[in-house]
């Protein structure tokens, strides 16, 4: 045993150990490494080319780009065109209406999760992560089947005589909520219920057995506790519906124009890439500063756990 | 509810139980954690609870706090059984083993919660806030984070949560665990103090023989969701009602022996009378134990080892026939203690305190 100390002492690490080590150690930057090159070839370039075109006038010739000007005149183009304030202001009212009622819908479950038996809990898990399963797509033209003009709740309203001519609710900004709501609940769960399940039970025991009743102990107790777990659901959910391209595209039936669905057409079908690049700027810099304004309201209402400089 | 300095309310009917649990039985399963399991707690008194791990403690409180409903019994508390009555309605405080304090209130909100939840008026709170936290020697301490306080303090919060709504019944479920040995030990006399202050019905859970002495008016020894003998201390250490009793609490020596007519004869030659017949055990404590020359009396035996605990000296002493005794003198500065390895003659000082039981 003398021996191996004495060898491992005298060796010097072979480069792979030193990487290796580095990579491991948990120190400095070192650990976010691979994650750091493999976003800056496939995301960081990329992007930083996709905005160089859109603040530039350039001139493309057999597939390569052969001059480049600077120019702000597809920035100043967009912000005064009306169609972009309204799309716009269509997408970002779109999340923010899918997030808060992912929000009320998906924080009683957590709380039945929360107060549910073994049973109750189980049920919930497998409710909740079995649509991840299956394609976003797929789950998308399901509610084409329900919903559309001969689909299956337009039968059982008729039917039953609660309407006598179906309703229109494809290709509605309807359908578009309903659809996002349904897709991205399981993303506002999930976080709800990893930040409940953190706290130690007896809170809640400890709450009732001072007098407090149910729904006392659900606004001063479990509520604010799970303040982390709305902060990082309505995160989640606002950027993926803010976003979106696949449900505004379907279940909208191509008439609905949100952020992404104009990027889309600006960059597949009129090949302006310019006005592409510009649109996705904006998307990205109002994305930021909504999540911002989130993690800043998370931090208000989280003030007790930087415990130290209260 | 909080009781004054001795009030006429204290003068009458001092018999009839404060809490009062009959006959109680859980279940989980097919598993029996609590069976039929009765005890009467008095104004004002502190019964403790004492049993190994998993011998069904917390899941007594549990019941009575609420947490848990029972399989049957009933639990009163002023001779109105409370069953049925929600948690949140019940007169009962519970200090719980880990204090589950809220983490994201300060010391002051944590402590006026639950007149926050009665709908006091703002004014009253805050002075009923101030003068348990002064009751506590908290002050100061207002506007800490639990994450900022010792585990010390944290325990204080928690028994001034309770505390501040005057509980009928007040629960605490080992509430020293997460101490230090030092601070325990102050710990257990001043809030023993402050009960006792107080006037508060309590019933207080411990697996530390020592601390039930210290805290208790009476101590219940638990075995397997049962009662085996509920006394006041003295009596416990003294007079264990059952040879589990005496192993669980304090030092005790046993011997199996046969009973004759009427009385057991020990190994020294004296006999301690007793109803058992045939087989028997027969336990004494180490203090009850001397030793003499090895030619003073016919039960012999070899120091094996020593050691002194504090005042006293504990010796091991490998008897003539196999068993290991233990005896303890007190240590006097001028006796030499017996030295290992030599021969030395046991005997029994007073044969009454010996105790009987079925072998
Ligand atoms: N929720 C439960 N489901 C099933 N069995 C349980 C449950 N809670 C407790 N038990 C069992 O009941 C028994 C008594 O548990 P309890 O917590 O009352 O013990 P305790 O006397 O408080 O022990 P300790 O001193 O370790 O705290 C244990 O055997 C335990 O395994
Ligand atoms: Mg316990």
């Amino acid at each position: 045993m003398a021996e191996a100390a004495i060898h491992r002492r005298i060796t010097p690490p072979g480069f792979g150990e030193q990487v290796a080590d580095a990579l491991l150690s948990g120190r400095g930057i070192w650990p976010a490494v691979p994650a750091i090159v493999v976003l800056t070839v496939v995301a960081v370039i990329p992007f930083a080319i996709l905005l160089s075109l859109g603040f530039s006038d350039f001139e493309i010739s057999r597939g390569a780009i052969v001059s480049q000007t600077f120019s702000l005149a597809h920035l100043t183009n967009a912000l005064t065109d009306p169609l972009y304030w309204i799309t716009f202001q269509r997408s970002m009212n779109l999340a923010l209406s899918t997030t808060a009622l992912c929000l009320l819908l998906g924080y009683p479950v957590a709380y039945l999760f929360l107060t549910g038996g073994r049973w109750t809990k189980r049920l919930i898990l497998v409710l909740t992560i079995a649509p991840l399963l299956t394609s976003g797509i797929v789950r998308t033209y399901a509610w084409l089947v329900i919903l559309g003009g001969r689909g299956v709740l337009n039968s059982a309203l008729l039917q039953t005589g609660l309407i006598d001519q179906a309703l229109r609710i494809m290709n509605t900004h309807w359908a578009v909520l309903i659809g996002m709501v349904q897709i991205h609940l399981p993303v506002m769960i999930l976080p709800l219920i990893a930040v409940m399940s953190r706290h130690d039970s007896r809170l809640v025991e400890a709450s009732e057995n001072l007098g407090a009743s149910r729904i006392g102990t659900l606004r001063t107790v479990i509520l604010p506790l799970s303040v982390p777990g709305i902060g990082t659901g309505s995160a989640l959910v606002f950027t993926l519906t803010y976003t979106t391209f696949v449900v505004p595209q379907i279940l909208g039936g191509g008439n609905y124009l949100n952020a992404a669905t104009m990027i889309y057409e600006q960059v597949v079908f009129s090949l302006e890439w310019s006005k592409g690049s510009v649109s996705s700027l904006i998307l990205m810099v109002t994305c930021l500063i909504v999540l911002v304004a989130i993690a800043l309201l998370t931090n208000h209402f989280t003030k007790w756990t930087k415990g130290h400089d209260a | 509810m909080m009781q004054g300095p001795a009030g006429p309310s204290n003068t009458v009917e001092t018999t009839a139980p404060v809490l009062g649990i009959g006959a109680v039985g859980k279940r989980f399963g097919a598993t029996r954690v609590l069976q039929n399991f009765t005890l009467e707690v008095a104004e004002g008194e502190i019964v403790t609870l004492l049993g190994p791990s998993g011998c069904g403690k917390t899941t007594l409180l549990r019941c009575v706090a609420g947490f848990w409903e029972p399989n049957g019994g009933t639990i009163e508390i002023d001779g109105q059984d409370i069953v049925d009555v929600p948690v949140n309605r019940r007169p009962v405080g519970v200090v719980f083993q880990s204090y589950a304090l809220f983490p994201h209130l300060t010391v002051a909100r944590n402590v006026g919660y639950a007149l926050r939840m009665r709908n006091r008026p703002r004014a009253e709170v805050a002075q009923r806030v101030a003068s348990v936290l002064e009751t506590v020697s908290l002050t100061g301490f207002e506007n800490r984070y639990p994450s900022q306080l010792s585990g010390g303090q944290q325990q204080r919060v928690a028994i001034a949560r309770v505390l501040v709504m005057e509980p009928r019944v007040l629960l605490l479920d080992e509430p020293f665990n997460a101490l230090d040995a030092k601070l325990r030990g102050a710990m257990q006399v001043e809030l023993r103090q402050l009960i006792k202050r107080l006037g508060l019905t309590s019933i207080f859970v411990t697996h530390d023989q020592e601390e039930a002495l210290t805290m208790s008016d009476r101590i219940a020894v638990m075995s397997g969701g049962k009662i085996e003998q509920v006394a006041s201390p003295d009596e416990i250490f003294d007079r264990p009602a059952t040879a589990y009793v005496a192993d669980f609490i304090g030092v005790s020596n046993f011997w199996e022996t046969q009973a004759e007519t009427g009385h057991v004869r020990l190994p020294d030659g004296q006999t301690v009378m007793t109803d058992l017949t045939g087989g028997v055990k027969v336990m004494t404590r180490p203090h009850n134990l001397r030793l003499g020359p090895p030619e003073a009396g016919p039960w012999k035996g070899t120091v094996s080892f020593h050691r002194n605990v504090g005042p006293l000296i504990e010796y091991h002493v490998e008897a003539s026939d196999g068993n290991v005794i233990r005896v303890s003198a007190m240590r006097q500065e001028r006796d030499r203690p017996v030295k290992d390895r030599s021969q030395v003659s046991l005997s029994v000082i007073d044969p009454a305190s010996c105790s009987v039981y079925p072998g």
